[in-house]
């Protein structure tokens, strides 16, 4: 295999990375805050896709600019999910919290087919025809903004948790909350912020996935979400670095290892393409670490 | 004065009431010592006080407010603060990011009082400014509960409840805390304090209370009740 081709594929993986790295982290800081596991988190994914898809249909403006807005309304949407659907069952058993959030997947799918029929939509990016070439590879600018534009959220959500007030009350909650309300800080409010916070970083995921030239439609989130619960558990129930560490290798190995199998069943002369087997491969790595190493690889209790 | 009146307090966990008609009221300046086995209620007295737990009736008083029903965090920013029993300090945060963290309510928070603020824990708490860089859950007991208080203290209380403070603490170190709380009074801290070692809070307190499976069922000067028969048999064993 030819190096330029393996490179290619390694930006590709990078960028799948990044989509499950915003939704993984959502997740944990949901998690972590209320204790709650959001299975619901894929379709927060898909209603930031069609909020972007939406505002650039009706506004024409540059989708990029779009992301802020989808961000901003799914924020407002978790502030909702959260009030009307979690707080009044947060303490009835964890039963309860998981069947919520299945129910939450297929109300939101439905409505979504309801709304905007299950018929796949698109945008088109300024720059879907503009390529970066690095030395003999050419990378599609797109790709190239949504990895730098993560690195900018994580970077951005690091600084809000550690060095703000807010964030560090929403870290406090998450360790002890009860010391964290003895603190006065209003917990419930850390609640609903943890989960408009996540349904952001949702967001984020979803509208960088649609522009990047991936089709939206209502079951679009449930395998990233699957893949990012993968992540978690990789990473690390909890942990951030964890969470970004497994990600990336996640999108990295799920698009490169197909390959390198094809090639390497090529030297026995079988010709045999593996890239069906890429969603298959989150959860061979999963059950790998699982076995070595139960708590993930950065995994420890608590925040 | 009176700066924090408790009347008729009832409290159950679901169905099972453990509180019944709880009455004390501490005045402006003073420290009272709650006493009481295992099981009495005196946690669940205090949680009740901040906010933690919600009674099932009567009535709650703190500087001619009734705050009885609001959240905890609301009755910190009334000027009540909790030392919670086995410490809850948060383990992954630096001591000072734990401290700054107990300066969270608007009226302690603005950086030149929170500044203050720690610089007064730090004199009272050398130690903890030696290791303000240290993750707290990597501290001894001791110097957790000193955080613990410290942490407290960080919001500037008018009230400071301090739930077993002693508890699984080195001799030395008891009677530290003992000492501090002593200071802190000096220093114009009102304090409800609830402990076991009998004998130092007594000494120290100006009046106490003693909860008997849920129910107050003794008030009287601290040194009075070191010679009460009933707190001798019960607690001093003798
Ligand atoms: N979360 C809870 N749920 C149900 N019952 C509880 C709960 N917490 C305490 N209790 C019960 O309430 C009663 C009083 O408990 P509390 O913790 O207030 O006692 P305490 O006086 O602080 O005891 P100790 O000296 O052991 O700390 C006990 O019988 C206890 O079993
Ligand atoms: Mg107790």
């Amino acid at each position: 295999m030819d190096l330029s081709v393996l490179l290619q594929i390694l930006v590709w993986g990078l960028y799948a990375g990044c989509i499950y790295i915003l939704l993984a982290i959502g997740l944990n800081l949901i998690f972590g805050v209320m204790k709650v596991v959001n299975f619901a988190h894929g379709e927060l994914l898909m209603l930031g896709a069609y909020a972007a898809f939406w505002i650039y249909t009706l506004s024409g403006i540059n989708p990029y600019l779009i992301i802020a807005l989808a961000m901003i309304l799914l924020g407002i949407i978790g502030v909702f999910i959260e009030r009307l659907c979690f707080r009044p069952i947060m303490g009835t058993g964890k039963l309860n919290e998981i069947f919520l959030s299945l129910g939450l997947i297929y109300l939101f799918q439905n409505l979504a087919a309801l709304l905007w029929t299950t018929g796949s939509r698109s945008i088109h990016s300024p720059y879907s025809d503009v390529s970066v070439s690095i030395g003999s590879i050419r990378l599609p600018l797109d790709y190239i903004i949504i990895i730098v534009f993560t690195i900018l959220f994580l970077i951005a959500f690091q600084l809000f948790m550690k060095r703000t007030t807010l964030g560090r009350a929403m870290r406090a909650t998450s360790q002890n909350r009860e010391a964290a309300a003895l603190m006065g800080i209003h917990v419930e409010r850390m609640d609903m912020l943890s989960f408009a916070l996540g349904s952001a970083l949702a967001a984020a995921a979803g509208s960088l996935w649609l522009i990047s030239g991936q089709i939206a439609n209502p079951y679009m989130g449930s395998i990233p979400a699957i893949k990012a619960f993968a992540v978690i558990i990789i990473g690390g129930l909890g942990s951030i670095p964890g969470a970004i560490v497994a990600g990336l290798t996640l999108g990295i190995a799920e698009n490169v290892l197909p390959l390198f199998i094809q090639s390497f069943v090529g030297l026995f002369g079988v010709s045999m393409s593996f890239t069906a087997w890429k969603d298959t491969i989150a959860f061979f790595i999963l059950i790998i670490v699982l076995v070595i190493r139960p708590t993930g690889i950065f995994g420890e209790k608590g925040e | 004065m009176i700066m924090l009146e408790i009347k008729g307090l009832n409290v159950a966990y679901d169905k099972v009431q453990v509180l019944w008609d709880v009455s004390f009221n501490i005045n402006e300046g003073e420290i009272v010592t709650l006493l009481g086995s295992n099981g009495a209620g005196k946690s669940t007295t205090v949680k009740t006080i901040q906010g933690l737990l919600k009674s099932r009736s009567g009535s709650i008083r703190f500087m001619d407010k009734s705050i009885g029903g609001l959240p905890a965090y609301k009755v910190v920013a009334a000027g009540i603060s909790l030392v919670p029993e086995g410490r809850e300090i948060f383990p992954k945060m630096s001591v000072l990011e734990n401290l700054i963290l107990g300066a969270y309510v608007p009226r302690a928070r603005a950086k030149d009082l929170r500044d203050e603020s720690l610089d007064w824990v730090f004199k009272l708490f050398p130690k903890l400014e030696e290791r303000k860089k240290q993750l707290a859950g990597t501290m001894s007991g001791g110097e957790q509960q000193m955080l613990a208080i410290a942490r407290a203290l960080m919001s500037k209380p008018k009230l400071l409840m301090l739930d077993e403070p002693s508890l699984g603490l080195a001799p030395v170190l008891v009677l530290q805390v003992f000492d501090i709380i002593k200071k802190l009074n000096e220093e114009g801290v009102t304090i409800l304090l609830v402990e076991q070692n009998v004998h130092h809070a007594l000494g120290l307190s100006d009046r106490a209370y003693v909860l008997e499976k849920g129910r107050t069922i003794l008030e009287g000067k601290g040194f009075e009740l070191l010679s009460d028969k009933y707190v001798k048999e019960a607690y001093l064993g003798m």
